[in-house]
């Protein structure tokens, strides 16, 4: 456990290095988002509430995906694939140290960073020039910490899933780019899960996707009530034991076929 | 100058071949990207069965627009790959543009030639089937006029987006690092051009009137080819501007780009 939270530690430290990084991102993260809240404006029009989803909640909604992007990699997330090709995963693997955590630790701090320097901050933004949803008790506040960080325990196993696709091919990008894009559409980052079909959202919840950013985002805007809240959450834990323990039973198969050249 | 376009051809040719060796792989991502960034527009349609437009744009009028600019966008990352800010950049940092800079060969001939992306096709792809969606869906009243000024419209959005392209790669010679604010201008431009430019704030609208010029590509000609209103008085002349646009931002851009090789330093990689 130390162990890992010194890696963590190096991690925050790197990521903080990048500060210009950061700026920037937040900057492109936020135009877009007034680009997203200006195209649900115009569709919602004269309604006032659509699928239970408030104009003011539709503009909060672009804020709060905008804000996922940095912390979660939301965009596509490559390193363990890299270490793989590099050969780097050799030494990783001789650590004391179990190599699932060990990334869990490394992403722990990176997460940390981006949630702090492009999630917050991007919601401090968007209350600065929108009236946007905050909400009032902190037993949703609660729950919102709950589900943000079992939403990042989810986007980062299926990402360590991912990558380890690199253990079966010489060129698993393409792999990690059509999976990474299947998850803006079907975690309701492209748009609010609720104003989808109903035939679409049920696809939607057959998979782990919108653990990730549509049940933050629902109960943040707070259209569930506490029993749906519930559920939500022991949804989103369930994805979390299943991915882990997927993401284990393949990178013991990977490890098993892994061939380290020397030199 | 005939031996300076064989070459650029030879170039490409060499890469395409590359990019094909491994056929299973490459159809595989340009069907993916095609697949991925269709979800854009396939939400978008999902969604719209709640609403009943875009601030007075049908599904049908926007998909015009959407996939006009899909087509041009993608053309265009495919000619102008080797200009492509996070590209060049890298080639920059690690000294690939210096070894240009030691042919005896037109530079920006060969900086276009250092790269042609095929992969691209999958996303010219995706906006020619939303744009053939849009044609089913909008009566558009074709006139002899508007068939021939059409390829000029696509033409003009390819030079407007391959100038920014350039203008963020030149940049690079200073910040080493392909800067993101770029993206913003690029992909963020290519994303709010797709949609009809009145649902914007008047700040944003006139940001990309009056120092980018973007909605003389996008938006004015639009409201020509579907005969909709202007929300305020337009000059007549307005939706025929896209050319003077699209290639005034271009010859900018290159202007630029000689101005940044004059005063370029190597990194020393």
């Amino acid at each position: 456990m130390r162990t890992l939270w010194e890696v963590a530690k190096l991690a925050i430290q790197r990521q903080l290095t990048y500060r210009a990084a950061a700026l920037a991102g937040l900057v492109t993260n936020f135009f877009f988002g007034l680009l997203r809240a200006a195209i649900l404006v115009a569709l919602f029009g004269a309604n006032r509430e659509v699928a239970g989803l408030t104009i003011q909640g539709a503009i909060t909604y672009t804020g709060l995906t905008q804000a996922v992007i940095g912390y979660m990699s939301f965009f596509g997330w490559y390193e363990v694939m890299d270490s793989v090709y590099s050969g780097e995963i050799a030494s990783a693997l001789l650590k004391p140290m179990s190599y699932f955590s060990f990334w869990l630790a490394q992403d722990l701090g990176r997460a940390l960073v981006n949630f702090v320097l492009r999630g917050l901050s991007i919601m401090g933004l968007y209350a600065l020039v929108f009236d946007i949803t905050i909400p009032s008790q902190n037993s949703q506040w609660l729950a919102v910490l709950a589900a943000i960080i079992l939403g990042w325990l989810v986007s980062f196993s299926w990402r360590f899933l991912v990558n380890l696709a690199a253990f079966w091919t010489p060129n698993a990008r393409g792999v990690g780019r059509f999976a990474f894009g299947l998850s803006w559409v079907l975690s309701g980052f492209i748009m609010p899960l609720r104003l989808f079909p109903e035939w679409f959202v049920r696809l939607c919840n057959l998979t782990p996707f919108p653990s990730m950013i549509n049940t933050v985002v629902e109960i943040y805007l707070g259209v569930l009530d506490s029993h749906a809240v519930m559920k939500a959450l022991l949804i989103q834990s369930f994805w979390v034991i299943l991915l882990v323990a997927a993401a284990h039973v393949v990178l013991q198969a990977g490890t098993r076929r892994l061939v380290i050249q020397g030199g | 100058m005939r031996s300076a376009f064989l070459t650029y051809f030879r170039l490409i040719a060499a890469d395409v071949r590359a990019q094909l060796g491994y056929p299973v792989s490459f159809l595989f991502e340009t069907t993916g990207a095609g697949l991925i960034l269709s979800m854009f527009f396939i939400s978008l349609a999902l969604v719209f069965q709640r609403f009943e437009s875009i601030a007075g744009w049908t599904l049908g009028e926007v998909a015009f627009l959407y996939g006009l600019i899909e087509m041009a966008f993608g053309a265009m990352d495919m000619i102008f790959s080797g200009f492509d800010p996070q590209f060049f950049g890298g080639n920059v940092r690690r000294g690939g543009f210096d070894k240009l800079l030691l042919r005896p060969q037109g530079l920006t001939l060969q900086v276009l030639g250092s790269s042609f992306v095929i992969r691209r096709l999958g996303r010219i792809f995706q906006g020619i089937v939303i744009f053939v969606i849009a044609l089913s869906m909008v009566e558009l009243s074709w006139t002899p006029v508007k068939i021939l000024y059409l390829p000029i419209v696509f033409i003009s959005l390819i030079c407007f987006f391959g100038g920014l392209f350039i203008m963020g790669s030149t940049i690079t010679f200073w910040t080493v690092e392909s800067i993101e604010a770029i993206n913003i201008l690029t992909y963020g431009g290519s994303e709010m051009m797709s949609y009809p430019m009145h649902i914007y704030q008047d700040w944003m609208r006139r940001f990309f009137t009056f120092i980018v010029p973007a909605i003389f590509l996008n938006y004015y000609p639009a409201l020509y080819f579907l005969d909709k209103p202007a929300l305020q008085d337009l000059p007549s002349i307005a939706p025929f501007l896209s050319p003077i646009a699209g290639f005034g931002i271009l010859f900018l851009a290159l202007r630029f780009w000689r101005f940044g090789i004059r005063h370029y330093q190597s990194t020393g990689t």
